[in-house]
């Protein structure tokens, strides 16, 4: 007896803990569009756009950018924290007073990486500075396009409510044609921080919500007004009665 | 005797009741019949679960013998893309229509995109592309306000194949051709066609009302959407 109760008990907390979890799983269904523009004090002269649309727990990611180190690898991410602002740095976040930002002093912001936008294999955080597998951007231009990019629910949820970011890193602070410079990534101390540092950010934001309210009615087709088609139907008729009456009474007369 | 001197005065009273009477019915008739005709219409009503994507269609094509050297990773080639700049002019010749005024227009906190306040100016999507960047730019205007003609108001004549130009800050001009033109009732707005991550190369949205006007609400039923993509 008190088995067969505590099996009951366990099936009754499943039945509700199932549904919560499927619910928030499939509850994130949004397109949302990123104005990628150049991080405050790094200088870059670039710009792009990247769509990320969400279907449950499943991103197609479509992005494009210009401006940028040519013949480069440039890691490209989406940030999230739930922490952070949600938004992309400011010159106030150049914690360490350089007048540039690095990778970490956006973090505040941004948040911290959620999904590598590498062009094959893993796609996790893992490969946040797997530099073979990202964008070389040809002639300073990236052009990306990535599907079936599988994502915690939490992760869609945030990128579906406007609060993840996507950032392309790489910056020539030197203008040499090439990461140097001898200020190490703080990310990877192999790399020179030209590498990770964050060039062009953009919050995700999604699309509004049905159409638009474009129309007053000033000149909206009238059509047939109901009312004053009935009323000159009936002065018709009352016409035609009162001749008739009329004709009749003047025969009449003769 | 004539016949009208043959009625006498309350006869007479009768007839010219009766012609009065006769008159009016007409003017009320004609009246009831010449409604304004109200702005052009896309022919057909485009329902969102009908909806495809009016882009080129990619046909697989009959197996390929695989190029002896393995090629490398298959570049993404988006076509035409332009660096975003903010969007000042618009102009459509197809049905004169020419502005140096295009105002911002931010969704609200109630997820919508609001409408220009101005019914003679033509607004853009803030938060989407930039016309000619990659994906959907949005500009929107009225097809009428209270008085009169909007902007818009000729947007429904438009068809594939017309040229929609739209000159930025930075000097630089997107030119852009017309692939369809669907009007959608607003209940059933296809937001992830107009919107949304469905195009692989630069886009335009222009949005105007359509459909029958519903004065119960002060709305029209339907949005008018044209789409284009970038060719220069």
């Amino acid at each position: 007896m008190r088995s067969r109760l505590k099996i009951v008990t366990i099936a009754f907390g499943a039945a509700v803990v199932l549904p919560l979890g499927a619910g928030s799983a499939f509850a994130a269904d949004a397109d949302t569009t990123a104005q990628l523009a150049p991080v405050a004090l790094n200088g870059v002269e670039g710009s792009g756009t990247a769509m990320v649309s969400v279907e449950g727990t499943m991103l197609t990611v479509t992005m494009a950018a210009s401006g940028l180190l040519p013949d480069a690898p440039h890691a490209a991410h989406i940030h999230f924290g739930a922490e952070a602002r949600n938004e992309c740095p400011t010159a106030a976040d150049d914690a360490s007073g350089d007048g540039t930002l690095t990778t970490p002093e956006g973090a505040p912001a941004y948040g911290g990486i959620v999904v590598s936008l590498t062009k094959s294999g893993d796609t996790s955080p893992d490969s946040g500075l797997a530099v073979d597998r990202f964008d070389t951007a040809p002639g300073g231009e990236i052009s990306y396009e990535r599907g079936s990019i599988e994502v915690a629910p939490e992760i869609a949820d945030a990128i579906a409510s406007g609060k993840a970011a996507v950032v392309i890193h790489g910056v020539d602070h030197n203008d040499s044609g090439a990461y140097d410079g001898d200020v190490m990534s703080e990310l990877d101390p192999a790399l020179p921080t030209e590498a990770t540092d964050p060039a062009l950010c953009g919050v995700l934001m999604a699309a509004p919500a049905g159409g638009v309210a474009t129309g007053a009615g000033g000149a909206a087709s009238a059509g047939t007004d109901q009312g004053l088609l009935m009323a000159g139907g009936a002065l018709l008729v009352a016409a035609a009665g009162a001749g008739a009456f009329a004709a009749r009474r003047a025969t009449a007369k003769v | 005797m004539s016949t009208t001197s043959r009625l006498d005065g309350r006869h007479r009273v009768l007839a010219v009741a009766a012609l009065g009477l006769a008159l009016l019915g007409v003017v009320a008739l004609v009246l009831a019949f010449r409604g304004q005709p109200g702005p052009p219409q896309p022919d057909a009503a485009v329902t969102a679960g009908e909806a495809v994507a009016p882009q080129d269609a990619t046909v697989p094509g009959p197996a390929q013998p695989q190029p002896a050297v393995p090629a490398a990773e298959p570049a993404v080639d988006f076509g035409p893309v332009m660096a975003g700049s903010t969007p000042v002019g618009l102009e459509i010749p197809a049905i004169g229509l020419d502005t140096d005024v295009l105002v911002p227009l931010t969704v609200g906190a109630d997820g919508v995109l609001p409408a220009p306040v101005d019914y003679a100016t033509a607004g853009w999507h803030t938060r989407g592309p930039m016309p000619g960047q990659l994906g959907p730019a949005v500009i929107a205007g009225h097809v009428d306000g209270p008085d009169g003609e909007g902007i818009f108001y000729r947007l429904g004549e438009l068809v594939a194949g017309d040229v929609v130009t739209v000159t930025r800050e930075d000097g630089t001009v997107a030119t852009f051709t017309v692939d369809s033109v669907g009007r959608y009732p607003k209940a059933e707005f296809p937001t992830s066609l107009v919107y949304g991550n469905t195009t692989s190369r630069a886009e335009i949205r222009l949005i105007t009302c359509g459909g029958a006007f519903d004065r119960t609400t002060g709305h029209y039923v339907d949005n008018i959407v044209v789409f284009g993509h970038l060719t220069a």
